[in-house]
Order: structure tokens, then C-alpha cells, then sequence
């Protein structure tokens, strides 16, 4: 089931386009007025093997009062030194798409003091994109 | 045709009045900029902005009458509600008190220029209100034709009512509410009659407002909760009887007859629909088993005159919040709380609050004071099978203590908050009420002072707030499926 998506989500997504126009953008609208994105193809630094990954995330209708979180990453993503993927890493996990749930890492990095008129959905996939790379 | 209500923040209006009564018996003038919004209830313009007009600036000796607003305050000030999709009210002040009307010479400009402003509002309302001391009238200009103001409520602390005539007051209220009306009149007693007060969550908090609000002997009652009664809920739930619950269903040794009586309990609203016809036989009830995010749920709370939140998730919370700063309608939020240490389950800490909030920067907005968390907004959207994914990852949930004397703390504060305010019995004037907190192991209560952000999206008069929007803004609701 979907529904349509608010215009408050849709705005947050135009605006994850419009930063990552050279990439691959999914859209899919849940069934209470938000949608899951998925950016395809995004560097995400020498810690991790591969070092692309494709990032999803779910903005659900209450958005922008509520946080975007978690983040999903490429099922078979691994730590390029060989340690285990640890908190907030979580394998093992599906990102809940509703044509079809997808395997995945899953990503929780809780946004503190989050300000619903600047810590928007592509202000947060960039934070999470910095805290990969910087691993 | 629907009656027209203007509402104003109390702040706004103490603006206002401090501008046309400032003792010199002079004639004032401003604009006040408005969002509207319609129900089968009738219709409300609800004040966002204020627009002083300076004398001998922008309000000088007019042509036609006495004084006039300059031509360049007019363009200036309709071009910024229409470019913010606001309707327009001219307003000045005569003299005398308790009664007020336009003169010939008033409506004669209205008819000069209020047809080409409606043009330039692009159908909202336009209009023109004059006020005394204690009296406000107005005409308001639309595509339905010129209709008259029927009141203007300002919402504060204290509750102020303004007709173009001071109504008579009723002098005998039902006799079943003399002793009440002892202390407030048989006016307060009309003015309980007559207001609408939503009810969202009817658990053990909301089932003693729903039946003391029924037994104050309140008009209408909108009951908003999905959730059906268990026997663990009994003893916190007014009017809560074992036959609600069919246990000797749900104690069964058969588990699909116990899973077919926890179908069959009754939903809470249900049996508050009971308890607050009990208590008041004339009162209008709306039980709505539902969710107060799904839009038409809303749409029935949107004309209350008072919302009481007794639910505790943060969807709940964020639906409150908006309703009491887009549609400027007063509101109280209820809980308590019971903290246990996870390991030893000792008690950590026992506290029952009761946060009013009125629509007015620091008037307790839950946002701007951190009690609508982001994160569990998020986490409440999901379905149950990926919350409890999440919840392997983040915390788990943790079952907490609940008790009804406990509940009865916070509750019976917010209901006399409610009552004292809408008959205006309050002490304090032109003050923003705060949070009240009792720590009963300390036999202690406490008043804390509420912060405000100037950027908020609710009670901020930034350009992307909702604050006395109505209509004209989105409400947290999740959409209906479409497939």
C-alpha cells in the first residue's frame, strides 16, 4: 500500500536530488505519507570495502519534527582493516522497501538537538556520509 | 450561514488595546493580519500579526471621516498578507465601553475600498473591526457577502470574551449546578455549556478529565482513542467494569477464545461515552475510536475551545502542539511518571505533570521545551516488526509503573487549569501559566518556566510557521493509503 507523499517529504527529497544530481535517486512512497530514498553510488571513504555503497532512508510523514534515521548500506559492506562492522553498524539487516524488502547494513545515528528548519534529510545523509569516511 | 469568531494570543491583543486605549480618547488605528479557518461549527479568523498604524504616520485625518489609514500603510500591509495568504482587518476604536458599532461614515469607506481589497486577497477575508473598552464589532468582507462579527475571543491565562454588545448575563444556571456556579456565576456555567473540549487518549489519565469535564457540565466532548480496554487498565479506568473486558474470555484456557475476547473488550472511548453521559445527560459526545494523526480525526478537534493530551506518544504530542498554535486553542498536556532503576527496580523517580500551553511565544510550546522527541517520532511511524528491529539496536522498552491516585494529581490540576481559565477566575492577568509539576513522595509542587525558540515552526512567527495558519497549513497528519 502507499499513499500520497506530503509536500514537506517531497520538498526534502527535492532537495537530496538537487545535492546528488549526478546520482541515481529511488523513490517510494510509504503507506502514510512519507517515502523511502535511496542514493545509489556514494563514496564512502577507505575505511569501508567496498567504498561505494548505496545509502537508503526512510522520511515518514511527520517530517521535519521527526529525525531521518536509521540509514542503510549495501548488504555486503565489510571494513577494509577485516574487524567486524560494531555499533552503530548493525548487519545483517533489511532496508524495509515496499516493493520488496532489500538486505542491508543498517546505520542508527540519532540526531541531538535536531532543528527542523536546518538539520533537513540531506543536511543528515551528509552528516552520515562524514561520520563514513571518517572511519 | 456559519457564525464569524475572531480569536487573538492574549499578547497580541494586549498590543492592540495598549495602542487604542492609551488614555487619550483619541481614535487608533492597525491592522491585524489573519489565517481562517471553517468547520461545521462555524467560522474563525485567527490573529497572526499585529500592524500598528502610527499616528500622524500611517493613521492621519482622512478625507471622508475623522481619521484614515494612508494609502501606503494599506499597500504595504495588504500586499504582506497576500503575499503570505492572510486575510486583512482594519481595525480602530471608538468610544464607550460595552457596546460599539460602525458609524455611516465607516461604512461608507468600507464600501470605497474594501471591494478592490478583496481583489488583491485573492478570496481571503478582508474586514474592518471597531472596538471600546469592552466590546468589539466587526464586518467581514468575503465571496459570501459583508457578514457581521459575532465575538472575538482573546486566549489567555484568562479567557476574555468581546461582543458588539455586552450580552445579558443568564442569572440562573440547571439547578443541578448551583453549587458550582456558586463560584463562577451562571455565566461561567453558559460559557462551560457551551464550549467544545477535546479529549485525545482516554486511558487513565483521560478517563478522570472526560468524566470531571462531563460533570462541570461542558456542552460538547470530541474523545479521540483507538485502543480497546484490558483488565490491567481497570483499575485506573473510570467506569471500567469486568463485563468490559469479558474475562471470563480472556481467562479462558482456550487461546483463541481468550485472543476473541481481547477483540471484543470494549474501546475506551466506549465506556467514556458511558461515564460522561452518566454525569451530564444533555452533553454532545464524539467517541472516536481512532488516531488524532489520521486527518479526519483532526478535522474534529480543529473548532475545540480547550484539547486536554492524555496520550503519551510523540505523534500525539506533535498533534496537540499544532492544533493549539495553528488554530489557536488552548490546551493542557498530562502525565506521570513512575522511574525505576532497570536492574534493582527500585524507584528513581515519581512525578505528575501538567504543562498548559497557550499560543504564545513561552507559552509552553511541547517543541520548544524538548518534550516532542524527533527520534520516537521517527520510530512510531514504523510498523511493529521494524520497531522492534530498531529497538535491538536502540533501547529496548521498558513497562512502567501507573497509578491512578498518581494520575488524579496531574489530571485534577489540568481540569481546574481548563475551568479557571474559561471562566476567567485565574489571579494572575497577562501572565503565561507554565508547567506545574508535583514530586508527591516530597509532598512538593513546583512551577516551571518555559522556553521559546524565535524559529519555531509552531509557536515562531518565522514565514514557515503554522502559528494561527488554520486551515491554510498542513497538519502533522499521516495520508490515507490510495491503494
Amino acid at each position: 500500500m502507499s499513499a500520497e507523499i506530503k509536500a514537506a517529504v517531497e520538498e526534502a527529497i527535492g532537495e537530496v536530488r538537487a545535492s546528488f544530481a549526478s546520482h541515481k535517486v529511488d523513490v517510494e512512497a510509504d503507506d502514510q505519507g512519507g517515502a523511502f530514498a535511496r542514493v545509489h553510488d556514494v563514496p564512502i571513504g577507505s575505511g569501508f570495502m567496498p567504498n561505494l555503497s548505496w545509502i537508503g532512508f526512510q522520511i515518514t510523514f511527520q517530517y521535519p519534527f521527526a529525525d531521518v534515521y536509521p540509514h542503510f548500506l549495501r548488504s555486503d559492506l565489510a571494513r577494509a582493516n577485516g574487524q567486524p562492522l560494531a555499533k552503530p553498524l548493525n548487519p545483517g539487516s533489511a532496508f524495509p522497501l515496499p516493493s520488496g524488502a532489500v538486505s542491508a547494513v543498517l546505520l542508527s545515528r540519532v540526531s541531538r538537538n535536531r532543528d527542523p528548519l536546518t538539520d533537513t534529510a540531506v543536511v543528515k545523509l551528509a552528516k552520515v556520509i562524514d561520520w563514513l569516511r571518517a572511519q | 450561514m456559519k457564525a464569524w469568531e475572531l480569536r487573538l494570543p492574549d499578547s497580541l491583543f494586549t498590543e492592540l488595546k495598549r495602542h487604542l486605549f492609551p488614555g487619550d480618547g483619541d481614535e487608533h488605528g492597525a491592522v491585524i493580519a489573519v489565517g481562517a479557518a471553517q468547520s461545521p461549527r462555524g467560522r474563525r479568523l485567527l490573529a497572526r500579526q499585529l500592524f500598528i498604524a502610527e499616528d500622524g504616520v500611517d493613521y492621519i485625518p482622512g478625507q471622508h471621516g475623522y481619521r484614515a489609514l494612508t494609502a501606503n500603510f494599506v499597500a504595504r500591509v495588504s500586499h504582506f498578507c497576500a503575499q503570505n495568504r492572510l486575510g486583512y482587518l482594519a481595525v480602530h476604536c471608538h468610544g464607550g465601553r460595552d457596546e460599539v458599532g460602525f458609524s455611516d461614515v465607516d461604512l461608507a469607506s468600507h464600501r470605497r475600498g474594501y471591494p478592490a481589497l478583496l481583489d488583491i486577497m485573492d478570496g481571503r477575508p478582508v474586514g474592518a473591526l471597531v472596538f471600546a473598552e469592552n466590546a468589539v464589532a466587526g464586518n467581514i468582507w468575503s465571496q459570501n457577502g459583508i457578514e457581521p462579527l459575532e465575538l472575538a475571543t482573546i486566549v489567555g491565562l484568562n479567557h476574555q470574551r468581546l461582543y458588539p454588545v455586552l450580552p445579558q448575563h443568564p442569572t440562573i444556571s440547571d439547578e443541578i449546578y448551583r453549587r458550582q456556579s456558586l463560584l463562577f456565576g451562571a455565566r461561567g456555567q453558559a460559557i462551560l455549556r457551551g464550549a467544545k473540549v477535546g479529549i485525545l487518549g482516554l486511558g487513565g489519565v483521560g478517563s478522570l478529565i472526560n468524566e470531571w469535564v462531563a460533570r462541570l457540565g461542558v456542552g460538547e466532548i470530541v474523545a479521540v482513542d483507538f485502543d480497546r480496554v484490558a483488565p490491567s487498565n481497570r483499575p485506573r479506568l473510570v467506569g471500567a467494569a469486568p463485563w468490559d473486558t469479558l474475562d471470563f474470555l480472556l481467562t479462558s484456557r482456550w487461546l483463541w477464545l481468550r485472543r476473541f475476547g481481547e477483540r471484543l473488550s470494549r474501546h475506551k472511548v466506549r465506556i467514556a461515552r458511558r461515564v460522561a453521559l452518566g454525569a451530564n445527560p444533555q452533553i454532545r459526545y464524539h467517541a472516536i475510536v481512532g488516531r488524532e494523526v489520521d486527518a479526519p480525526v483532526a478535522a474534529e478537534l480543529k473548532d475545540a475551545d480547550f484539547l486536554f493530551l492524555c496520550a503519551d506518544s510523540m505523534q500525539s504530542r506533535l498533534m496537540f502542539n499544532a492544533l493549539v498554535h495553528q488554530y489557536l486553542i488552548p490546551g493542557v498536556q498530562i502525565g506521570s511518571k513512575v522511574s525505576l532503576d532497570p536492574d534493582s527496580g527500585d524507584i528513581l523517580d515519581v512525578f505528575s505533570v501538567a504543562r498548559p500551553v497557550l499560543p504564545e511565544p513561552g507559552g509552553g510550546c511541547l517543541w520548544c521545551n524538548q518534550l516532542i522527541s524527533p527520534a520516537r517520532l521517527q520510530e512510531e511511524a514504523l510498523p511493529e516488526e521494524q520497531r522492534r528491529r530498531q529497538a535491538y539496536v536502540d533501547d529496548p522498552a521498558i513497562e512502567v509503573p501507573s497509578v491512578v491516585t498518581l494520575n488524579a494529581l496531574a489530571a485534577s490540576a489540568a481540569a481546574n487549569e481548563f475551568m479557571f481559565s474559561l471562566v476567567g477566575l485565574h489571579d494572575e492577568e497577562g501572565v503565561l501559566p507554565g508547567y506545574r509539576m508535583a514530586a508527591p513522595r516530597a509532598r512538593r509542587w513546583s512551577k516551571v518556566a518555559c522556553m521559546a525558540e524565535a524559529g519555531c515552526l509552531h509557536c515562531g512567527r518565522g514565514k514557515k510557521s503554522v502559528f494561527a495558519r488554520g486551515d491554510d497549513a498542513a497538519l502533522p497528519c499521516r495520508a490515507a493509503p490510495t491503494n
